[in-house]
């Protein structure tokens, strides 16, 4: 491998890892407030793809704006999923039964993009999606930057939240010891189903950064569903910057093994360390025991 | 305890649930017993109407449609309508299979029409040979399809995968030395028909002493090529090749932008002939080559009437999966016209059989015919995007536009 190889692998893997990072953390922040498996979370990611990819083919404006749109939508469909559906379910079997429900509503999802938007494969064009720059030597794409940054602006704007804000203690809270929080007069349920809303206006920006770099289809969520779980695991369920730590290893880990060992076995690092990490340490590397802190 | 607010709250939701599904269900179920009466011929198929090959598969599925409409309106086929019985097979091998069983032997259907591509090919041509049918495919290109020992499939193309890139091949290597490129990058999706396409040109090639320096395999569910890219444009390789389907190269291509690498020659298979590519890649086609077996401008007299009545029916010109899912029909009814007979009896498929392994078959990919492992014996074309649109360019006696031999920038 020469060395500016290397590099253009390191920073190509740097972009992916980030991307990663936010496409992670809505779900593992499901998990911490209620202990949700959210399989529906990539169908969520896929449907935002299309939003933009449909706003932009409508009006021919840059899909990016479509965020002021499908971010507080994506908020409100959240907190009506949660109140509506997840709520409904006995807390004895929570966790077990969402992976029932929210795999209902991944398949509904699929369903209908398929239907409105048929399978046939769509990518949003972009003046700019080819356009890169180069640094020492090694390019960097301009739609893989954005969508860096709006991962890591997401990344920022949800820490800060969760640490400098009221509705943030509550929510940490919440996810620490319900019960203690109830007795400290928050409204958990409440404080959930907002908790919910913000993972999935996540996935809002999650999807639109992906579209602007990738190809899409209905069934495109399938793929991504699995890499998330691991990384979520990896990182231990319920805490986001473990998440995104470990997006961030792993994203660069593929993208160099992908060079000696090519695609196919590059794929398998996620599961490989996922295995691992069940085995050394299953409660993940930054979660408690199952992530009771943030 | 659910009291009665919640039950009702309950039922609303799932109501809600149901709204939202029936429609799915309704559209993606096609029940009904298949089994023909006098006045109808059951044609089964199977399509990945959902999953990795529903783009190519809703193709297909638009060609087989397009024809039996056709013959239904021009008399039928022997006198009766033909009716097609198309499942879903999202895509899997498995599923396939036991979608081709249950037609052959719950629902009896008269003839069986192939599935898109090799994958799904040849575990479906296994079923049909068991049962004695005819099985002409319209999508099953790959070496593996024809060395199975299937005495009972045909492929209604003009040229098996391996030969694709034959003319382009040609081309190459009566290039002037200083012309011809030295070094290629080779990137194929792990799948028989793909592969097929790109090694068939590489091993030409490589004979022909042209480097190989980058020879990439990925599995079909990729979808971040950055990697992929970075190795090519890091070769610096004179000509890019991809084996590809459709996702994987737009999203190779807009890679390879990305990282400003600029070859002298790019080809892949399949994804530049499909209209939604230029829409993808926007104006940065110019050059790029792929081989075609069909082309709604050849003038064959057949297809002037496929493109005028699909144009009709769609809207839109009829691409390469339409077409061969249109020839397949053009065979099979070749074949019934010739027996004077379609049903499930051995001695009928039989027939039919032995019609093809002798006969020369006008379509809309000009006149077919088989050798005895069913590889068809024309060849492809190669298209190029010559001022933003793909046109013919090899052979040069059909040739649309002038051959591009050094790629303007993309």
């Amino acid at each position: 491998m020469s060395g500016s190889l290397l590099l253009q692998s390191l920073i190509l893997g740097i972009l992916l890892g980030g991307l990663y990072a936010l496409l992670a953390a809505g779900l593992t922040l499901y998990f911490g407030v209620m202990r949700v498996v959210m399989i529906a979370h990539s169908a969520f990611l896929i449907l935002a793809a299309y939003l933009a990819w449909y706003f932009n083919r409508e009006t021919g404006i840059d899909p990016l704006l479509s965020l002021l749109v499908t971010v507080p939508l994506f908020f409100v469909a959240g907190v009506a999923m949660q109140r509506l559906l997840l709520s409904r379910l006995r807390p004895a079997t929570l966790t077990m039964m969402s992976v029932l429900l929210t795999f209902a509503i991944a398949l509904t999802i699929e369903g209908l993009l398929g239907y409105v938007f048929t399978g046939t494969q769509r990518r949003i064009q972009l003046d700019y999606s080819g356009s890169s720059f180069e640094v020492a030597g090694a390019n960097i794409a301009v739609v893989k930057l954005i969508a860096f940054g709006l991962a890591a602006l997401s990344l920022l704007g949800l820490y800060l939240l969760m640490k400098k804000t009221r509705f943030g203690q509550a929510l940490r809270a919440t996810i620490q010891h319900p019960e203690a929080a109830r007795l400290l007069g928050i409204s958990t349920d409440r404080i959930a189903g907002y908790g919910f809303g913000i993972g999935l206006a996540t996935a809002a920006v999650g999807g639109t950064a992906l579209a602007l770099d990738s190809t899409i289809y209905p069934s495109l969520h399938w793929h991504w569903i699995g890499p998330l779980m691991a990384i979520i695991v990896i990182g231990g369920l319920g805490s986001i910057p473990g998440a995104a730590i470990a997006a961030m290893l792993l994203g660069v880990t593929q993208s160099l093994l992908q060079v000696p060992m090519g695609t196919t076995w590059a794929q398998t690092v996620f599961y490989i360390a996922l295995f691992a990490t069940l085995m050394v340490r299953p409660q993940g590397f930054f979660g408690g025991r199952l992530a009771q802190r943030f | 305890m659910i009291g009665p607010r919640n039950v009702r709250q309950l039922t609303i939701s799932s109501a809600a649930c149901i709204a939202l599904l029936a429609p799915l269900g309704a559209c993606g179920l096609d029940s009904g017993n298949g089994e023909g009466g006098d006045d109808e011929i059951v044609i089964g198929i199977s399509l990945p109407l959902t999953g990795d090959f529903s783009e190519p598969g809703k193709g297909v599925e638009r060609g087989y449609k397009a024809w039996a409409k056709y013959v239904n309106e021009n008399g039928g086929l022997l006198g009766k309508d033909v009716r097609l019985e198309i499942l879903d097979d999202q895509s899997s091998a498995d599923r396939v299979a036991s979608d081709y069983e249950k037609l052959i032997s719950q629902e009896k259907v008269d003839l069986v029409f192939g599935p898109f591509s090799t994958r799904l090919v040849v575990p479906a041509a296994q079923v049909a040979k068991d049962y004695g049918y005819l099985f002409v495919e319209p999508a099953g290109a790959a070496e593996e399809v024809f060395t199975q020992g299937f005495d009972h499939l045909f492929y209604a193309a003009p040229a098996v995968a391996d030969d694709h890139y034959n003319l382009l091949a040609d081309k190459i290597l009566a290039m002037p030395a200083d012309q011809r490129p030295k070094t290629v990058a080779y990137a194929s999706m792990d799948d028989p028909f793909a592969m097929g396409t790109a090694y068939g040109l590489k091993d030409k090639l490589e004979a022909a002493g042209v480097k190989t320096v980058v020879d990439e395999v990925y599995p079909p569910n990729t979808t971040d090529f950055s990697s992929i890219a970075a190795q090519i444009a890091d070769s610096k390789a004179d000509m890019v090749v991809g084996g590809s389907q459709y996702q994987d190269a737009v999203n190779l291509i807009v890679a390879l932008q990305q990282l400003d690498y600029q070859p002298k020659l790019a080809a892949f298979s399949t994804a530049p002939t499909n209209p939604e590519f230029p829409k993808a890649i926007g104006d940065k086609t110019e050059g790029i080559l792929s081989p075609t077996g069909y082309t709604p401008e050849a003038t064959y007299q057949q297809n002037q009437e496929f493109v005028e009545y699909y144009t009709e029916l769609n809207g839109t010109a009829p691409t390469e999966d339409e077409a061969n899912a249109w020839t397949t029909g053009e065979v099979v009814a070749a074949a019934v016209e010739a027996a004077d007979c379609a049903d499930p009896s051995p001695e009928c498929q039989q027939e039919l059989i032995d019609y093809l392994r002798e006969a020369t078959v006008d379509t809309v990919v000009g006149p077919l015919s088989w050798d005895a492992e069913g590889r068809p014996e024309s060849a492809h074309m190669i298209q190029q995007y010559v001022d933003g649109k793909i046109r013919i360019v090899l052979p040069e006696d059909q040739a649309e536009a002038d051959f591009i031999p050094v790629k303007p920038a993309w």
